[in-house]
């Protein structure tokens, strides 16, 4: 009887024990929960952020003459960084070719489908390399070695309009806009970064 | 006094229970003796604690903002007092630690120390090892250079190719769409808080398996137990030391870690790679094409670290522990063998000025390709050198501006001239010194020019040379391709008029002198409009001369000639108004120039007989314009050599960059 006694006050007491035990774990885990919630919350705040895409004038037609050879020209833009706002900095850059007779430019973006890398132009060999990991394409942006390049795809191409700003009664000039967007590298087809 | 520090001892005893965990820390069995090969484990220990320390000091200077960061590791490292030293010991020591790293972990699967039952504290080790690798990858970032920038750049990218979540995983590195202030704080944030906290918190359970388990001694013993307290200890010291001295020896060899230019999203640097000891990947990339790049970069790296956590299990039999030494064996042999080859590949063309031809290589497409490639490799790491170097010195005589030393290297016209120079003017002109023999001066050649050469613009040689009437009518000034002003041209005037009317006919020598002494003094008295900086002193000295030669432009010339003309018959200049154009009066000062690159078509300079020169910006609203006012400015103060000089330099010097 005595044992039983004993027992059953063991039970009782592992019981409570065992409660006791679940709600310290509970409450305590509750209040870190609070702290590492939040941080947790605006560590990921960059996910719910768009990237702008903008439309930006990088260069009047002049410049481009319609030679077939690239030309370089940097995208400026006003850029929210953070806390810091820019007005027109320097965001990137692009190289703008415009064939015999064409009007229209073609828009590559310099960076590199490879791994991001800024591809250079070379005059000598006429042809774009990236100084990374040895992706090279031609004037047009096709891959020189086709799917033997490291490159999974050709240079991707920005779309361009143009525009017509009168700079007087008589005369006008045309601006060549570019939408500076961000395509996902390693791929072979262009996807938008989101 | 013995028995206070004693009673002392033991009050702290009493109340801390210190004595035990000395004895316990301390008083370790060393089965066979000390020995120098048991030092590795601690040599490590001590290297992350030299980590912490100089970590801890970089920290008290560093500030992590796109405006900050560079700007604060320059003042530490070119500013503050040793900071060089500090910065080095940390740069230099992350380096050590990878190569003790790679000896402790190679002991450990030789000697077979990852048997029963010391398998969890492998697991742990290998964990330390990717935590040690993660801190070099963030602090790669940190000094927001050009190299770090470009570099962790690639790393983000492939962190974005990652299957599934990559998008994800790279706008969580970098804390937004692009790089900026986020991505500093967050990689710092990991560098100075999370990893480390990680890797002292896993140092902790390492040690402790460690002390459970014991060392795993070598076999045959050397000599009978000894205690880790003084023996092993010593060894351990005298290693740290070592080690200590040996990075110290590099720092002070090399002058301390390398700061390149500012980071600048919208100027590549062409010669970013990792640092030397993931440069394996780098060139394993390389293997990869297309949308295999996966594999290169996730797949079997992954594969192979996943190998390296199951070493304990799979080296339980003989055969297993060989397959296990053997891996070791051909992972360390074929990133050694990638990392040469990494090396090889940029440094094939041997310089910068190198050319294929002389290079000894067959003449394959390949060949040239990959000559060709390195070159550009090695130009941009020369040009990199050469730019950081003006951005420090730039930092040093005007100080960084609250918008960040960015703007020093966009302000620079030094910097920016040659850059704009070849994008906007070396389509038709050329700038080069002709009488110049130094090759590694990068002056901007125009094979077929088809306007003049502006090297030294405005300058008394330039100005003489324009005079001169062996080489006016030559391709560095009217002579060039289709030139309407020289040859079969239909504004000859000016040529003619100093080839005929200064020194055509019949000329004694005497006169031929006299004219061309007048032709030096117009040449000084015009180039003194210029204001030249590097003419200044110049300009002072020789104020009889160029008084002189004002008269001889406003007609005085004329007295000399038989044609009994003079540059005032044409051009306006001084009490000779409204004459014609080109006006020189500040002919080629900056505020001349800069009209002339708005409009040379203005009634002022060309007007109708311009030739094909663009008009820059002929319009007041900029938006129209093809090249802002700042452009105009950056381009016309690098061909006047107008620049902020560190050293005090030569005239002769203007083209050198």
């Amino acid at each position: 009887m005595a044992e039983m006694k004993q027992d059953s006050q063991a039970d009782i007491s592992n019981a409570g024990k065992n409660r006791r035990s679940f709600i310290a774990i509970l409450a305590g885990g509750l209040a870190m929960l609070g702290p590492i919630g939040a941080g947790i919350l605006s560590f990921l705040s960059p996910l719910f952020r768009k990237a702008a895409s903008p439309q930006v004038r990088v260069a009047l037609l002049d410049q481009v003459p319609d030679d077939g050879r690239p030309y370089f020209f940097r995208v400026v833009a006003d850029r929210q960084d953070a806390w810091t706002s820019y007005s027109q900095q320097k965001v990137g850059a692009v190289y703008l070719v415009r064939q015999p007779g064409d009007e229209l430019p073609v828009a590559f973006t310099a960076k590199c489908p490879h791994a991001g890398c800024s591809v250079g132009y070379s005059a000598e060999e006429q042809k774009f390399k990236c100084p990374c990991h040895t992706s090279s394409f031609n004037i047009d942006g096709c891959r020189v070695n086709g799917d033997k390049e490291v490159s999974p795809r050709d240079m991707d191409t920005l779309e361009v309009v143009l525009n017509q700003v009168a700079a007087s009664d008589s005369e006008s000039v045309t601006e060549v806009l570019v939408t500076f967007v961000d395509y996902k590298t390693g791929h072979s087809e262009k996807i938008l970064s989101e | 006094m013995k028995k206070i520090v004693s009673n002392s001892i033991d009050w702290l005893d009493h109340r801390t229970g210190i004595k035990e965990v000395l004895r316990e820390a301390l008083y370790e069995r060393v089965p066979g003796g000390a020995r120098w090969r048991y030092v590795w484990g601690s040599a490590l220990v001590v290297a992350f604690v030299t980590q912490v320390i100089t970590g801890i000091f970089l920290w008290m200077a560093y500030s992590p903002s796109t405006q900050t960061a560079w700007e604060s590791v320059y003042y530490i490292q070119h500013e503050m007092n040793g900071g060089w030293l500090l910065r080095g010991i940390h740069h230099f020591m992350a380096s050590a630690m990878v190569v003790l790293l790679a000896i402790h972990f190679v002991q450990i699967v030789w000697d077979g120390a990852y048997r029963a039952p010391r398998e969890l504290n492998f697991v742990l080790g290998l964990v330390l090892m990717l935590i040690v690798l993660g801190l070099s990858l963030t602090g790669y970032l940190l000094p927001w250079d050009q190299k770090g920038y470009w570099a962790t750049n690639v790393g983000t990218e492939l962190a974005s190719q990652t299957p599934m979540a990559g998008g994800a995983i790279k706008k969580l590195a970098v804390g937004g769409s692009s790089y900026g202030h986020h991505t500093l704080t967050r990689f710092f944030a990991l560098h100075a808080g999370v990893l480390p906290g990680a890797l002292v918190a896993f140092l902790v359970l390492h040690l402790w398996l460690f002390r459970r388990h014991g060392l795993t001694p070598k076999e045959p013993r050397a000599g009978p137990d000894v205690l880790f307290w003084p023996d092993q200890v010593l060894k351990d010291s005298v290693a740290a030391l070592g080690i200590l001295v040996a990075v110290m020896g590099v720092v002070v060899y090399t002058g301390g870690a390398e700061l390149t230019a500012p980071a600048d999203p919208a100027n590549n640097y062409a010669a970013a790679r990792p640092e030397w000891y993931f440069l394996f990947l780098f060139q394993f990339l390389k293997w990869f094409p297309g949308e295999l790049e996966v594999w290169g970069a996730f797949v079997i790296p992954g594969l192979i670290v996943g190998v390296l956590f199951l070493m304990p299990w799979i080296g339980r039999s003989r055969v297993g522990h060989f397959f296990n030494v053997a891996l070791l064996a051909v992972l360390l042999g074929g990133a050694a063998m990638l990392t040469v080859q990494a090396i090889q590949d940029d440094t094939l063309a041997g310089s910068a000025d190198a050319k294929f031809e002389e290079s000894g290589l067959t003449a394959t497409p390949e060949n040239e390709a990959a000559f060709n490639a390195s070159r550009e490799f090695l130009r941009a790491k020369r040009d990199a050198l050469h730019h950081a170097e003006r951005v420090v010195d730039l930092a040093k005589t005007k100080g960084i501006p609250p918008t960040g030393a960015l703007t020093l290297v966009y302000e620079d016209p030094y910097l920016q001239g040659p850059k704009l120079f070849a994008q906007n003017c070396a389509s038709c002109h050329s700038y080069v010194d002709r009488d110049q023999p130094d090759p590694a001066i990068a002056f901007l050649v125009n094979e077929k020019p088809t306007a003049p050469n502006l090297f030294g613009v405005g300058s008394r040689k330039w100005i003489e040379g324009l005079l001169d009437p062996k080489q006016v009518a030559g391709p560095d000034y009217f002579g060039y391709e289709g030139s309407p002003f020289a040859g079969e041209g239909e504004n000859t005037e000016m040529v003619l008029f100093v080839q005929d009317d200064c020194f055509g006919g019949v000329l004694n020598d005497a006169k031929r002198a006299e004219i061309k002494g007048a032709l030096k003094k117009i040449a000084a008295a015009l180039s003194c409009e210029a204001t030249l900086p590097l003419q200044r002193e110049q300009d002072a000295q020789d104020t009889a001369m160029i008084a002189e030669g004002r008269v001889l432009i406003e007609g005085g010339l004329a007295d000399l000639l038989e044609s009994g003309t003079s540059c005032t018959d044409c051009h306006s200049f001084g009490a000779q108004q409204d004459i014609g154009s080109p006006v020189l009066d500040g002919y080629m000062s900056r505020q001349w120039m800069i009209d002339f690159l708005r409009n040379p078509a203005d009634e002022r300079f060309y007007g109708d007989l311009n030739d094909r020169m663009p008009a820059f910006a002929p319009h007041d609203n900029p938006q129209l314009n093809q090249l802002d006012d700042q452009t105009l400015g950056l381009i016309v103060d690098w061909l006047r050599g107008d620049w902020v000089r560190a050293k005090p330099q030569a005239a002769g010097d203007a083209g050198n960059h």
